[in-house]
């Protein structure tokens, strides 16, 4: 029930859920904190109340179908998964923050690692700065308009509202606990104190949408400088963040670059590891970035060049991004976790069920 | 079996017709056999007739298997039928794409049912696509059919029984027809018949209604039924 390809041919047995193939591979741990190597291949389930909390519009749209189908969100407990929260359990907080990203081909489960790695941080009390994918930012942007506090940049009040929304959602504890440490002007009428709380901050760019993207650069920087404090542990989860350094289909009078957009820009500055007192998840993707072609995933290809239109000093993704560490997830084995009976039907349900996306397209139909 | 005349001059015409439609094998020509269970009989379970059957085929002619056949489990002559007729200018990719859709929003529809009805009724949920799929459609087949028959310089609808192929043709036919017109520009066509096939399962919805007009009208024109000679 991750997002493993959806076979064409629908199982044709009617078990009922208490039947023993189900039953093996879960797990009643509901802790990502404690899961360990004994857990791996069975999965977990997440509380309705919990999920509607961190993931209100970020989980990829086949697995919100399947958690509204099947009224439960099941995530599998994986190698990639496991190593991370290891990595996080043990992390450093006077270091500057880790970068990890998560890599791999089409439909093996970059997102809902992440995911699972979001609820570990929810449980252990973070402050999750969760951008579900940055692919939507530079594409289908219906209003581009230019930036209240730089000219020459442009500002996308539609997505930044949602996301501040989203934000809001998940981080209410926070909002009221995080004071500005700045004065911030929004117009002439509107400003926002030094020592009030974040929340008011949201508030002003959920209200005023015009204000949005700003309100989201204030708070990213606010997050950043006060992380360091100590205050609380930030965890920054972008999915897609090969779209802050890729081309965009935006058109202003002609193409406009990723940095002329003040969201790509702060999202940007985030991403940087100078800051301490968390860290910071990636991960590539290659299904909704733009120009690139359909096999790549290292992330070489999808970090690549791109030349900056303000110096013409080219820039790579891959550059801005050193040092990382880079996780590989790989394709689902089923050998690991199936039982060795298996009749005919069974037998082509696994062998259809096993394969990527991409090769099934040398199938024979089987109906 | 129709035929194509080549448009030439009639001094040149030979009598050169081509099958454009229908089969272009011989009596001979067996249909091939895909069921793997027929090969894994073993030899002593054979009767007569099934021996002289297998030494039949090693040696006959035998058509080749279409592309659309397959020796799979999962394989259903009643749904390729179906994903045929929905098919529109050959793009059977498309067709067989909007019937696994279909399927999958059938089976997803029972599953929230499912989910959210008490224990009692549970039980009575069918969540298999494909029982879902056949019973709707045979519970759309009409029984009696009206033929138009030439009687005196007028066509009279004259009720006849009908035969399966054409009964399941006819239940088909409608069910597409339906879902084509009488849905919303923006409504995708899986959604539309997901939601008519689950009508038709229960018994309701237009395409019965179709159904049970044939019925009355047949039962209506009972008068004419003299008209049928067959």
């Amino acid at each position: 029930m991750e997002t493993a390809p959806q076979s064409l041919a629908a199982p044709l047995d009617n078990q009922a859920p208490d039947d023993s193939p189900r039953a093996v591979s879960r797990t009643s741990e509901k802790d990502p904190a404690r899961h360990g190597e004994q857990h791996e291949g069975l999965h977990y389930n997440i509380p309705l109340q919990d999920m509607r909390t961190l993931f209100p519009h970020s989980l990829p749209p086949r697995f919100s179908m399947q958690v509204k189908t099947f009224s439960e969100a099941c995530l599998m407990v994986r190698k990639p998964a496991l190593e991370l929260l290891h990595y996080l359990k043990n992390t450093n907080f006077a270091h500057p923050a880790v970068r990890y990203v998560l890599y791999g081909e089409k439909g093996t489960g970059k997102t809902l690692s992440l995911c699972h790695v979001i609820h570990f941080c929810a449980k252990q009390d973070w402050l999750i700065l969760h951008v579900p994918d940055a692919h939507l930012w530079v594409k289908s942007c219906r209003s581009l308009l230019p930036s209240t506090y730089n000219k020459q940049r442009l500002d996308q009040p539609a997505e930044a509202s949602i996301w501040l929304k989203n934000f809001k959602t998940t981080n209410e504890r926070f909002l009221s606990q995080i004071k500005v440490q700045e004065k911030y002007v929004w117009n002439k009428r509107e400003s926002t104190e030094k020592g009030s709380p974040l929340g008011e901050v949201v508030e002003q760019g959920i209200m005023r949408v015009k204000n949005a993207t700003d309100a989201v650069g204030v708070v990213l920087r606010e997050l950043k400088g006060q992380s360091s404090l100590g205050g609380f542990r930030l965890l920054v989860a972008v999915d897609g963040v090969n779209a802050l350094w890729g081309k965009t289909t935006l058109k202003r009078e002609d193409k406009v670059a990723p940095e002329e957009l003040a969201l790509v820009h702060n999202l940007r500055k985030m991403v940087k590891n100078d800051w301490h007192g968390g860290t910071i998840v990636l991960t590539l993707s290659q299904t909704g970035s733009l120009f690139k072609p359909r096999k790549a995933y290292l992330p070489q290809e999808l970090l690549g060049k791109v030349q900056s239109l303000e110096n013409l000093v080219p820039l790579r993704g891959i550059d801005a991004l050193d040092p990382f560490i880079p996780i590989l997830v790989s394709n689902y084995s089923w050998l690991q976790h199936e039982k060795a009976h298996t009749e005919e039907g069974k037998k082509e349900l696994l062998f259809l069920s096993t394969q990527t996306l991409d090769s099934w397209s040398g199938c024979a139909p089987t109906f | 079996m129709r035929s194509r005349m080549f448009p030439f001059d009639s001094s040149l015409r030979t009598s050169e017709l081509t099958q454009v439609r229908g089969s272009r094998y011989g009596p001979e020509y067996k249909d091939p056999q895909v069921d793997k269970e027929y090969y894994r009989k073993p030899l002593a379970e054979l009767t007569e007739e099934e021996k002289y059957e297998r030494e039949l085929r090693k040696t006959q002619h035998i058509k080749a298997a279409p592309a659309s056949k397959t020796s799979s489990v999962f394989e259903d002559p009643v749904i390729s039928k179906f994903t045929n007729m929905i098919m529109k200018g050959g793009n059977k990719v498309l067709a067989r794409s909007l019937m696994a859709q279909t399927l999958e929003a059938v089976k997803r529809k029972q599953f929230e049912k499912y989910h959210a009805a008490s224990a009692e009724e549970r039980a009575s949920i069918e969540r298999n696509p494909y029982t879902i799929f056949h019973q709707a459609l045979k519970n759309c087949e009409p029984v009696i059919g009206l033929v138009p028959i030439l009687r005196g310089g007028h066509f009279y609808q004259v009720p006849v029984p009908l035969a399966d192929r054409r009964r399941r043709f006819l239940a088909m036919k409608w069910m597409i027809t339906e879902c084509r017109e009488k849905k919303h520009r923006r409504v995708l066509m899986p959604e539309k018949l997901s939601h008519e096939l689950l009508e038709a399962f229960h018994n309701q919805g237009p395409v019965i209604k179709k159904k049970h007009d044939m019925h009355k009208m047949a039962e209506a024109n009972r008068a004419l039924a003299h008209y049928r000679w067959w």
